[in-house]
């Protein structure tokens, strides 16, 4: 638990009484048993490590915040789950499609890159250019936080 | 009013219909647009997952490049608007934070002062440019129109980062009002629409986007309205994959809302952006085109 909670969006885990409101109001959990934050949360504070930073179930997460907004102890679920993605990553497990996104933005500067199709549709239409991108200053940054080094452990 | 606009990726990319109807109505309504040069991803929820202290850096290069425009940020996408509205206010409140991307920043550059503030498209429409001179920018109402509106989850959420604005779905919705439509009230309209999930798990998301579309048809929507581009996109390929896995049918055409205000405002889309649509809007267009 503690491991979770010393990082920098993982400090919520502490504050968690276990009532299950996140699960109740999450999206994900409405539509699959896969995913059930509140499980999540006592699979941390019992401190099932492997369980807990399995490929899988960090990632079912969408981010939506809405179990942030509900929790009546600010239990930021939501952003403990960036905590423990973030340590599933250190471990290599990264599922391929944030692999791509990560790829493209080390060579590229942005996540998404237009096709083909849309640079000539743009150029056609009269629209500007694709806005402008410093890959070198990006590459600059990403290479003193590690993350080229952080990225290459994944599959 | 002038601002440093951030286009994001995802919009230039895959939906220039909707930046080509931003940059269209915006100088009707006195907004003045600089295109931020040099900049790189917000660094969406993706990148973050991967890692913390690169998210921090990468959308604090990109303040800081507004901090030297001495421009506030207008974003069009609700991943921009929370990336950069987040890490702006956290840069802004923890002096250990700051210090320690600034010294990241360095090698660039660069230093995250936090002179600036990010606003999102719709809420400068609402609180800037103001509803009244909206309003009197309609010359072709949508009298009759129920639209579903899709705020996003980020426009809103979480409510700690929008603390005491009347803004966000709320300005959303009465700038679909507007146009002459009706915002109309459906069960899920808070909820996801599941596109966060693509890459990940698609089959997962699906299912959240088909949970959406059903409450929108119950409650008798003609058609959606978004602000963020990733819903803009589940919801309008999710209705074609729907079809095809569960034979399922919603006919409910997706627009962005800068789209909407667009033709509201007499301007017309042309035939490449109406054909960008993948569920056809031609049912929304021939109600202006009937006055």
């Amino acid at each position: 638990m503690h491991e979770v909670a010393n990082t920098p969006r993982g400090r919520g885990v502490l504050a968690c009484i276990q009532c299950g409101r996140c699960t109740s109001s999450c999206p994900v959990a409405r539509v699959t048993e896969e995913h059930n934050p509140r499980k999540l949360m006592e699979m941390i504070i019992l401190g099932l490590r492997s369980d807990v930073l399995s490929e899988r179930l960090p990632w079912y997460c969408l981010s939506c915040f809405t179990c942030l907004d509900r929790c009546p102890q600010g239990g930021d679920v939501g952003e403990v789950m960036f905590a423990i993605r973030n340590l599933t990553v250190r471990e290599g497990k990264i599922p391929e499609g944030v692999l791509i996104q990560a790829k493209s933005l080390f060579e590229n500067g942005r996540v998404v890159t237009a096709s083909r199709m849309a640079l000539i549709q743009r150029e056609k239409y009269g629209l500007n250019e694709e806005p402008s991108v410093d890959v070198e200053a990006v590459r600059q940054i990403l290479k003193k936080t590690r993350f080229d080094k952080l990225i290459s452990k994944g599959k | 009013m002038k601002y440093a606009f951030f286009a994001g990726c995802l919009i230039p990319a895959r939906e220039p219909q909707y930046e080509n109807s931003v940059q269209k109505i915006a100088p009707k309504l006195g907004i003045e647009l600089v295109a931020m040069k040099g900049v790189n991803c917000c660094a969406p929820f993706s990148i973050q997952s991967l890692d913390h202290t690169s998210w921090l850096a990468l959308a604090a290069r990109n303040l800081c490049l507004a901090e030297k425009m001495r421009l506030n940020i207008v974003t069009l996408c609700n991943d921009c608007y929370e990336s950069l509205l987040m890490a702006n206010t956290i840069l802004k409140e923890n002096k250990e934070t700051r210090d320690e991307v600034n010294n990241i920043l360095v090698d660039v550059d660069l230093e995250f002062k936090g002179k600036i503030d990010v606003k999102i498209f719709s809420d400068v429409l609402y609180e800037d440019v103001g509803l009244e001179k909206v309003k009197n920018a309609i010359k072709r109402p949508f009298n009759g129109l129920r639209i579903a509106v899709q705020p996003g989850c980020h426009l809103s959420k979480p409510k700690r980062l929008h603390f005491g604005q009347r803004m966000g779905v709320l300005a959303l919705d009465e700038l679909v009002e507007a146009t002459g439509a009706t915002s109309i009230p459906y069960e899920r309209k808070e909820a996801c629409c599941g596109g966060p999930l693509r890459g990940i798990n698609d089959e997962v998301a699906l299912r959240v986007a088909k949970q959406k579309l059903d409450s929108m048809k119950a409650a008798g929507a003609d058609s959606i309205v978004t602000v963020c581009p990733f819903c803009y996109l589940e919801l309008d390929m999710g209705q074609i994959e729907i079809k095809r896995h569960v034979k399922e049918e919603y006919d409910l055409p997706v627009l962005s809302f800068a789209e909407l205000l667009r033709i509201a405002m007499g301007m017309n889309l042309e035939d490449w952006e109406i054909k960008t649509h993948r569920i056809p809007i031609t049912k929304i267009l021939n109600i202006v085109e009937a006055k």
